[in-house]
């Protein structure tokens, strides 16, 4: 059975080169997009998750890093240095800045909107999570800047750039501050308070405890001291964040993910269709001479199986291959290919591909098998 | 050994306005060895006694009784069964499986069968010998002569030892030489094997090798003198 289904494939080489070329082009989609979703989720995880960050005080109503407009008083950061359990508080500014490559609006010059962060540099909580080259902002005028919003700007370390009109000189590339909609830049907190006009006040405070202390119940103790901002634990914030980026992106994802996974099926059930069609008179004489359905039906899924096996290990191939291109040559999107979510995937392929073999199955019970008496 | 048995078998193919009445009462009876020509014009129904007797049409009316089995109490899948492994075919086109090898296609019929366990290769070896083509063993069939292609199929028709073999205007596409020379080897291959062969075609050069002769005309089967 296994020669024959082989020998089924090698009779139709265009045919199977470019289905197995279509279902590789949905894995590598399908992939793309999850990696993608994954690397947002991980830089998030990686900016946020950094040790010594262990509670999060914000505005009220603010649960997430990506979307606060309301800020709290830097005042409020002695207030919480008094808390029991409290080891360091520190402030942190985030806010969108517009950084260019050059100075003005001539030829040449990029442009890019990103998230400001301000911390207490070089050493405060909040900063780079990985720094890739060079070092973490020191002066006021260095900031440290996303690896791939480097790479679309154009510039490297020890290069000026324009941060909302003002020079700035790239002093370090860090890396796990992609979040695909936009990177993060870093800098001195006063540099990103006074150039977003909110000198005093910070968008969170970051506490850190004591090595004994629990976080539960120091986060309990701030809510009841100060009722008028909100404080959370790292994991909860870390949570919020990530459920805020699954909300934009999760739905989009499944859906063109979904499209994939149907294109690959539309695929598989055309060429299995046409491979009943064309087969038909073979078809005729093997059931006039006996031959069980079932055991022409395991041949064809056998073809649709074959088919999805090359065209996932082509296309997760691929993947990895444009992953690892991106990263070294064009690093804008980060593309790591998970084998375990790869695993998943080809589950869903193969469901999809027998699935898709079944509607031109139910034609051979319409195939007469005295079409092979035909001249 | 009465290994066909046809009595009184009626089939209409086609319903309401086009029903047309291909068999008509046909009743015969084909027993262990014996080579018999159906012989009738094109649309006489030759291809649908056939198709009946095989198991592959069920008959309207009438009774069909293979080997000892009375198809209308078999299921599909249970007379598939026994096609596989009482029935052999030979078509008026080979109807030889092109991805596979000659060889391939003279196992295909002991796959079927038995699942090709037993000694299939060495069979399909002294078949193919026995018609002098084992030389052609690991050809395709593209690459064979339409004489060649049709002892390819004798082959493909006999190798499970079947009780009857079936044949279709198996000459009908061939030459003078060539269709004598298959007719032959049909003829003395199901004879060496034990089988019984029922010739639907109206070509005269079968008539030697034939222990009797059947008339079809509009669907109604009658003795040849």
């Amino acid at each position: 059975m296994f020669r024959l289904t082989a020998r089924a494939l090698r009779s139709r080489p265009g045919r199977f080169w470019l289905t197995v070329g279509g279902v590789a082009a949905c894995t590598v989609l399908v992939l793309a997009l999850q990696a993608a979703h994954r690397s947002v989720a991980a830089s998030v995880g990686a900016y946020l998750g950094q040790p010594g960050m262990d509670l999060w005080v914000a505005p009220p109503g603010s649960d997430n890093f990506m979307r606060s407009s309301a800020l709290l008083s830097t005042a409020l950061v002695d207030s919480l240095r008094a808390v029991d359990g409290v080891a360091a508080a520190d402030p942190i500014a985030r806010a969108f800045v517009t950084v260019k490559s050059g100075r003005g609006t001539v030829p040449g010059v990029r442009r890019l909107a990103l998230m400001g962060v301000g911390y207490v540099a070089p050493d405060g909580p909040g900063g780079p999570p990985v720094l890739l080259a060079g070092q973490a902002p020191r002066r006021r005028n260095a900031i440290a800047l996303d690896r791939a919003a480097a790479w679309r700007l154009g510039v490297g370390l020890g290069d000026t750039v324009w941060v909302n009109g003002r020079a700035g000189i790239v002093t370090g590339l860090s890396g796990g501050t992609n979040l695909l909609a936009t990177h993060l830049v870093f800098a001195n907190l006063a540099a990103v308070a006074g150039m977003s006009g909110i000198r005093g006040q910070a968008s969170f405070i970051i506490v850190r405890l004591g090595a004994a202390d629990e976080p539960a119940t120091v986060v309990r103790t701030i809510r009841e001291r100060f009722p008028d901002v909100a404080a959370y634990t790292r994991e909860e914030f870390l949570a919020a964040n990530l459920r805020e980026i699954g909300a934009g992106f999760v739905p989009l994802l499944s859906l063109i993910g979904l499209l994939g996974v149907v294109a690959a099926g539309s695929l598989i059930a055309l060429l299995t269709h046409a491979v009943v069609e064309q087969s038909r008179a073979e078809i005729a004489v093997l059931l006039a001479l006996g031959s069980p359905v079932r055991r022409l039906a395991v041949v064809l899924v056998g073809e649709a199986l074959a088919l999805v096996g090359v065209g996932f290990l082509l296309g997760l191939a691929l993947a990895g291959g444009l992953g690892a291109a991106l990263d070294r040559w064009r690093p804008i999107i980060p593309l790591p290919v998970s084998l375990e979510e790869a695993g998943r995937v080809f589950v869903l392929f193969v469901v999809a591909g027998v699935a898709a073999a079944v509607l031109p199955l139910l034609q051979l019970r319409r195939i007469d098998p005295l079409e092979a008496f035909r001249p | 050994m009465i290994v066909l048995e046809l009595d009184r078998v009626s089939k209409v193919r086609g319903s309401g306005r086009h029903a047309v009445r291909a068999l008509r009462d046909a009743s015969l009876v084909i027993r262990r060895g014996e080579f018999v020509l159906l012989e009738g014009p094109s649309g006489s129904g030759k291809t649908t006694l056939l198709g009946v007797a095989a198991g592959l049409l069920t008959p309207t009316s009438g009774n069909v009784r293979l080997v000892g089995h009375s198809l209308a109490a078999l299921a599909d899948s249970a007379r598939r069964a026994l096609r596989a492994r009482q029935v052999g075919f030979v078509f008026q086109r080979s109807n030889l499986l092109a991805r596979l090898t000659v060889r391939e296609n003279v196992m295909l019929m002991r796959t079927l069968a038995d699942g090709g366990r037993t000694s299939a290769r060495s069979d399909a070896a002294r078949l193919l010998a026995a018609l002098g083509i084992e030389w052609l063993a690991d050809r395709r069939p593209r690459e064979l002569s339409g004489g060649e292609e049709q002892r390819v199929a004798v082959a493909r028709a006999l190798v499970h030892r079947p009780a009857i073999v079936f044949a279709d205007e198996p000459t009908g596409n061939l030459d003078g030489a060539t269709g004598r020379a298959v007719a032959a080897a049909l003829a003395e291959a199901a004879a060496e094997c034990g089988a019984a062969v029922l010739v639907a075609t109206h070509d005269p050069r079968l008539v030697p090798y034939a222990a009797r002769r059947l008339g079809i005309d509009d669907g109604c089967v009658a003795e040849v003198s």
